[in-house]
C-alpha cells in the first residue's frame, strides 16, 4: 500500500490526508464526496491573494474543524464563541480540547480531538447545556462529521474477523454489517469518531471527516 | 518511545488486506508477499509461530536495532497462508508493555524487594530441597517444547515425584481422554486440510469465528471462491459464528450429549450406518460397573455388542432428544440424515464447549463414535477435530507430557514398562520415576490452599508461563487462601505483573516469545520452531534456563537426584569437542543452542507411540511439520496428515485400509462408546436462576496479560461484561452498561450488562468473558470436574443477577 513517510495516523485523523485523497483514485473520491460535503474541496484558490477559509473568512486551504455536537455554522461559531471553556470542562470523557495554534483564528476554540478521545454522544449533551453563547445549540443537528471505512485497511473486509466498530458505535443504525463487513451510513453517522478510536486494525481503517458546511440556525442569524 | 516504534510498526506491518485489495480478489488467501522494504534496510525478517492461540499461524517478525518493529502474516505458512487475526497483527507489541518484569523480586516483610539472580536461584533450590515432596511445578501450553521438557525431567527424573501439572488440564484434557478412550493414543487423526475439503462443518459449541478466526476465515473463504460448504452452528448463544452459519441449532447447556446420542440412535434405527467400516475397524464399548460409591469406573470400559449398543441408544429418539436438548426433533433428524449420507464429507469441530465439561470425556467419545459409525473418518474432509486454545497445548503438555500422569512421548506413569523406558532414556537408576501419580491442577491448588497440617501437603508451587490466579475455578477457595498460610511459598516466572504474581513470594522475570529460542506444537500435530531475535529487557531470562540453573544449584548443594546413574548432571551439555558448557550460567546459556539439545534428547521418546519427530534442523527449514514425521529412503523427512489411514500414514500395514495401531482393544480397532446423557452437578434453581457460561473474546488472548497491554486491542475490548438476553434484561429492568452483580454460591462480581451485543445468550443464560483481571469471573465459577480428565466445567454453573442499589 502506498506509504507516505510524512503522514502519521494523527495526521490522518486530523484530516491531513484530505487533499491527497482528491488526487488518488477517482472512484474513492466520488464516494467520499457523496459522504462528505465537498464545500471545502470545491473552494477555488483565491484570486485576491488574501487568505481565505472554507467558510470564506479565513486562510487558504483551511480544513473544516471537528466541532462538538450541535455546533452552528463556522462563521457564527467563530464570532460567537467566547472561548469560555465551559464545554471543555463539561465533557465527561475529555473529548473536547482547545484548537491548537495551527488553526490560527480558530485557535483556542473548542474542537473534538479524536487522538485524545472520541465524542461519546451523551444523551443529555452536557457540552451543549454548558454553552452560554449558544454556538453549541440543541436546535442544531448533532452531526459533527462523517466516518468512512477504508476497506483496504479493514480487517473484516480483508477476510479476518472484526466487529468492534459496529458494536461500539453509539448511534443506532449508523454502521451496517453485511456478511461480517461494516459500512457506514453517511446520513445516519454523526462523526463522533468512536469507531475510529476503537478500530484495532494495524492501519486504522476509519477516517472521520469533520463537517464543512454546518447549517446556521435561524435564531442565530436573526440575532446578527 | 513507544509511539515512535508504533508508527514504524504500523507502517511496516504491510497488512495482507492491501494485497487482497490490489489483487482484486475476494479471497482473503489470494495474497502476495508485501515484503517490499528498500534495499539496504536494516529491517530483518524471520519466521516464528504466533505467540497466542493453538491455531499455529506463522508470522514474519521484522526486527531493527534490537527491537521487534513489524509483523506480517507468513505467506509460506500452510496454516494461515499470510492471513492473521486482529491479535496476530499486533503480536509484536506484546513484548513492549510498560510494566515488563525486569528483575527478580522476593517478598521480605510483606514487600517485594529486588534481589540478584544468584539469590533467587538459591532461594528456589533451598526451598525445594527443604521439602521436595511438597514442591510442585505448574506450567502451561505456552511453555515451549524444550522448556516443558526441562521442567518435566527436573521433576520426574530429578526429584523423583510426579508433582507437575499444567493449565491444559483446564483446557484440553477431556480431548485427551476422549482420544485415548477411542483410539488408544492422544491427538487428532486429521489435520486442518480437512477444513478445505469438507462439505459440512459442524461447530459443536465452538465459536470458531472468535476463538480460531484464521481457521474460520479458511473455512468461509471457500465460499468466496465459489465452493459450497454448509456450516452448522450448534450453540447455547448466538455468536459471530452463528452469523455466518447456514443452520443455527440452539441447545440447552449440557444438551450436547443428548444430541450426539440422538444421531447415533437415528443411524442404528435406519440401519444406515457404515456397516463395513464398523465391522472391520470398530468395537463397541461402555463403562464398567462402579468399583465403589465414590470411584468412577475405569476410563477404558468394557466391551459391549452392537445389539447392546443399539438398545442403549434406543431411548434417544429425536423427540426425547428435543426434550433434553431443546433442539427441535426435525433438526436432529436433519443431522442424522447428514451423517447417513456417504456422498458428503463431514468435519466436526469443538474446543472448550466440549472439554470444559463435567462430562467432557463422554461427549468427546460420543462424537468420535458417530464419526466412526458413519464412516465419516480418515478421509480428507471427514474428521472429528478438537481445536486447542494454547500455542503448545499439544506440543508441550500433551506430547512432552508435562502433566502429573504422563511421561514424554505419550508414555504413562501408571505403566511400569513406560517408566522403565523413560528411566532408560534419562539414564537414571531404576525406580527413580515414582509410580505415584501427582496432583492435577485443581487438586494441586486445593492442597496449596489448605493448611499443611490439615492435608495441604503442597507447600511450594513454581508457576511458569501461566496465570492460575485468574484461571483456576472458584478462586476464593482454590487460590486466595494461600495469602494467610505462612508456610506456603509461591514462585512465579512471568513477564508482566498478573493476578498470580500479586500473591507471589518470589517473582522471576522471564524472557518471552522471540526473546528466546523456542518450539511450539499446534492443534494439528504441527511442530514449529523459531530463533531468538531480540534480547529480553533488563534481567529477564529464559524459563528453561531458570529450571536448569535451579537444577544445577541443587546439585551443588548436594542433591543427588539431579545426577544420572553415572553421576552426570541431568542437563549436562557438552560442545562438539566434548567439553562441558556451563549452561547454568546465564552468560553461557546461548553459547550453544540449548533448545536443540533438549529437543533432540526428547525426540527419542516420540517413537514409542508413533509420534515421531524429525531432527531439530528439519524444523528450522519448515513452517512446522506434522508428526509422525518419518524419514524416507532418500533421507528426506515426510510429515503425516491423516493418521490411521493407509493412504497417508506410513505406520498402517498395506492392505488394511485403516489401522488403529494403538487400539485399546489390542485388535487394531477403534472404540465406539455409549455414554448416557446425565444432568450436570449444578443447575439453575429459584435462588440462582441463570446458567453462567464463561469464555474468550476475539481481541484478547486468555487472561489478557499480553493483549490488554496492546493499546489497539485494549481499546477495542477494554473490559469484561455480562451478556444477557433481552427478555431477561427487560424483566429485571436492566439496560446495557448498567452495572449488575453476578453472584453464585461461591462468590460474586460486578459487571456492566451488554444486551444484544456481540453474543446473545438464550433466556435464562448469561455469558461473561474471563480475560479481565479487574473482573475475575472465576471467583464465581464452580470447581466440579470431569472424573477422567479432571478438567473443570467453566461453562455451566448457576448464578443470579442482582441490580445494584
Amino acid at each position: 500500500m502506498p506509504e507516505d513517510p510524512n503522514l502519521s495516523r494523527r495526521d490522518l485523523l486530523r484530516g491531513r490526508l484530505f487533499g491527497r485523497l482528491v488526487q488518488s483514485a477517482a472512484k474513492s473520491v466520488q464516494r467520499f464526496e457523496a459522504a462528505v460535503s465537498s464545500a471545502a474541496l470545491a473552494q477555488e484558490s483565491p484570486t485576491d491573494g488574501k487568505p481565505r477559509s472554507a467558510t470564506g473568512v479565513g486562510r487558504r486551504f483551511a480544513l473544516p474543524i471537528h466541532r462538538p455536537p450541535g455546533a452552528v455554522d463556522e462563521v457564527t461559531f467563530l464570532t460567537g464563541c467566547t472561548r469560555c471553556n465551559e464545554c471543555i470542562s463539561a465533557c465527561p470523557v475529555g473529548a473536547i480540547v482547545h484548537a491548537p495554534a495551527r488553526f490560527r483564528e480558530a485557535a483556542g476554540t473548542p474542537m473534538i480531538d479524536l487522538h485524545t478521545s472520541a465524542c461519546v454522544m451523551c444523551e443529555d449533551t452536557p457540552c451543549i447545556a454548558a454553552c452560554k453563547p449558544g454556538v453549541l445549540s440543541a436546535d442544531q443537528p448533532r452531526k459533527m462529521g462523517v466516518a468512512w471505512v477504508q476497506t483496504m485497511a479493514c480487517l473484516a473486509h480483508a477476510g479476518s474477523f472484526c466487529t468492534v466498530c459496529s458494536e461500539r458505535c453509539p448511534v443506532p443504525g449508523a454502521i451496517d454489517v453485511v456478511a461480517g463487513r461494516p459500512s457506514i451510513r453517511a446520513d445516519v453517522c454523526t462523526g463522533c469518531g468512536v469507531c475510529a478510536s476503537v478500530c484495532p486494525a494495524p492501519t486504522n481503517a476509519i477516517v472521520v471527516m469533520p463537517l464543512a458546511d454546518r447549517p446556521a440556525t435561524s435564531a442565530m442569524q436573526e440575532s446578527q | 518511545m513507544l509511539t515512535v516504534d508504533r508508527r514504524t510498526f504500523v507502517k511496516a506491518s504491510a497488512m495482507a488486506a492491501a494485497a487482497a485489495a490490489a489483487s482484486g480478489s475476494n479471497s482473503a488467501f489470494a495474497l502476495t508477499v508485501l515484503n517490499n522494504q528498500p534495499e539496504g534496510s536494516p529491517l530483518k525478517w524471520q519466521k516464528a509461530p504466533c505467540r497466542f492461540c493453538g491455531t499455529g499461524c506463522h508470522v514474519m517478525v521484522g526486527t531493527e536495532n534490537g527491537r521487534v518493529v513489524a509483523i506480517q502474516g507468513d505467506q509460506k505458512a500452510e496454516v494461515n497462508k499470510g492471513l492473521l487475526c486482529v491479535k496476530g497483527y499486533h503480536v509484536g507489541l506484546a513484548l513492549y508493555g510498560k510494566d515488563r518484569l525486569t528483575t527478580p523480586l522476593l517478598r521480605k516483610d510483606g514487600k517485594m524487594v529486588p534481589i540478584s539472580w544468584d539469590e533467587a536461584i538459591e532461594t528456589v533450590a533451598k526451598r525445594i530441597m527443604a521439602n521436595p515432596k511438597g514442591f510442585s511445578f505448574y506450567g502451561s501450553g505456552q511453555w515451549t517444547i524444550p522448556e516443558g521438557y526441562a521442567a518435566n525431567k527436573f521433576v520426574k527424573a530429578g526429584l523423583g515425584t510426579n508433582l507437575i501439572d499444567a493449565n491444559p488440564r483446564l483446557c484440553m484434557s477431556s480431548a485427551v481422554t476422549g482420544f485415548l478412550s477411542t483410539f488408544g493414543v492422544d491427538e487428532p487423526p486429521g489435520v486442518y486440510d480437512d477444513i478445505d475439503k469438507c462439505d459440512v462443518a459442524i461447530m459443536w459449541g465452538n465459536n470458531m469465528a472468535e476463538m480460531h478466526p484464521v481457521l474460520f476465515s479458511r473455512l468461509v473463504d471457500r465460499r468466496s471462491r465459489g465452493e459450497t460448504v454448509t456450516i452448522i452452528d450448534m450453540t447455547t448463544r448466538r455468536t459471530r459464528t452463528s452469523d455466518l452459519a447456514d443452520h443455527v441449532l440452539y441447545f440447552k447447556p449440557h444438551g450436547d450429549l443428548a444430541i450426539a446420542n440422538g444421531i447415533a440412535h437415528l443411524m442404528v434405527k435406519s440401519d444406515k450406518y457404515d456397516r463395513e467400516f464398523v465391522a472391520k475397524h470398530c468395537n463397541f464399548r461402555k463403562l464398567g460397573p462402579k468399583p465403589d460409591e465414590k470411584t468412577a469406573p475405569d476410563m477404558l470400559g468394557v466391551p459391549m455388542t452392537f445389539e447392546e449398543f443399539a438398545a442403549a441408544v434406543e431411548p434417544y429418539t429425536p423427540e426425547r432428544v428435543e426434550e433434553l436438548s431443546g433442539v427441535p426433533a426435525e433438526k436432529i433428524r436433519m443431522l442424522g440424515e447428514l451423517f447417513m449420507r456417504r456422498d458428503i464429507r463431514i468435519n466436526s469441530f469443538w474446543c472448550m464447549g466440549f472439554n470444559q465439561h463435567t462430562r467432557g470425556t463422554a461427549i468427546n467419545c460420543i462424537v468420535h463414535g458417530i464419526h466412526l459409525m458413519s464412516g465419516h473418518f480418515g478421509k480428507p474432509g471427514d474428521a472429528a477435530t478438537s481445536l486447542t486454545g494454547q500455542p503448545s497445548a499439544c506440543g508441550t503438555a500433551r506430547e512432552v507430557g508435562t502433566l502429573c500422569h504422563l511421561l514424554p512421548g505419550g508414555l504413562a506413569i501408571a505403566n511400569p514398562e513406560h517408566r522403565k523406558l523413560a528411566e532408560g532414556h534419562w539414564n537414571v537408576p531404576e525406580g527413580r520415576i515414582s509410580s505415584k501419580i501427582g496432583y492435577h491442577a485443581v487438586e494441586l491448588f486445593k492442597r496449596f490452599n489448605t493448611p499443611t497440617d490439615q492435608g495441604g501437603d503442597v507447600t511450594t508451587v513454581w508457576v511458569q508461563v501461566t496465570n492460575p490466579g485468574q484461571t483456576i475455578p472458584n478462586l476464593h477457595r482454590n487460590f486466595r487462601q494461600k495469602k494467610d498460610l505462612a508456610d506456603k511459598f509461591l514462585i512465579v516466572s512471568d513477564v508482566y505483573p498478573t493476578a498470580t504474581t500479586e500473591l507471589a513470594d518470589l517473582i522471576l522475570p522471564s524472557a518471552m516469545w522471540v526473546e528466546k529460542n523456542g518450539m511450539y506444537g499446534n492443534s494439528e500435530r504441527r511442530t514449529q520452531q523459531w530463533f531468538k531475535m531480540v534480547e529480553p529487557p533488563g534481567d529477564a531470562r529464559d524459563d528453561a534456563w531458570q529450571t536448569i540453573a535451579v537444577s544445577h544449584k541443587m546439585m551443588e548443594l548436594g542433591d543427588s537426584g539431579m545426577k544420572d546413574k553415572d553421576g552426570k548432571w541431568l542437563f549436562h551439555t557438552a560442545d562438539q569437542a566434548g567439553k562441558e558448557v556451563p549452561i547454568w550460567e546465564w552468560q553461557h546459556y546461548y553459547d550453544l543452542n540449548v533448545d536443540e539439545r533438549l529437543f533432540n534428547e526428547y525426540r527419542v521418546f516420540s517413537r514409542h507411540k508413533h509420534k515421531d519427530l524429525a531432527p531439530y534442523e528439519e524444523y528450522v527449514k519448515a513452517r512446522g511439520l506434522r508428526w509422525p514425521v518419518v524419514q524416507q529412503p532418500d533421507g528426506s523427512w515426510r510429515e503425516t496428515r491423516w493418521r490411521f489411514s493407509e493412504f497417508d500414514d506410513p505406520y498402517v500395514a498395506k492392505g488394511k485400509g485403516f489401522q488403529f495401531y494403538h487400539s485399546v482393544s489390542k485388535d487394531d480397532k477403534a472404540l465406539i462408546w455409549f455414554r448416557p446423557h446425565e444432568n450436570p452437578p449444578e443447575m439453575p434453581d429459584a435462588e440462582f436462576p441463570f446458567w453462567l457460561c464463561t469464555g474468550r473474546v476475539l481481541e484478547h488472548w486468555h487472561t489478557g496479560t499480553m493483549t490488554r497491554r496492546i493499546p489497539q486491542l485494549h481499546r477495542a475490548m477494554p473490559k469484561a461484561y455480562v451478556e444477557m438476553n433481552r427478555e431477561d434484561a427487560a424483566k429485571l429492568g436492566i439496560r446495557t452498561n448498567e452495572v449488575v452483580t453476578v453472584k453464585s454460591r461461591r462468590g460474586e462480581i460486578d459487571l456492566p450488562a451488554w444486551i444484544g451485543g456481540r453474543g446473545d445468550p438464550k433466556p435464562g443464560e448469561v455469558f461473561v468473558p474471563f480475560f479481565d483481571e479487574g473482573k475475575l469471573i472465576n471467583l464465581v465459577t464452580l470447581d466440579e470436574y470431569d472424573p477422567y480428565s479432571k478438567q473443570p466445567d467453566y461453562k455451566k454453573c448457576a448464578v443470579t443477577i442482582v441490580r445494584k442499589g
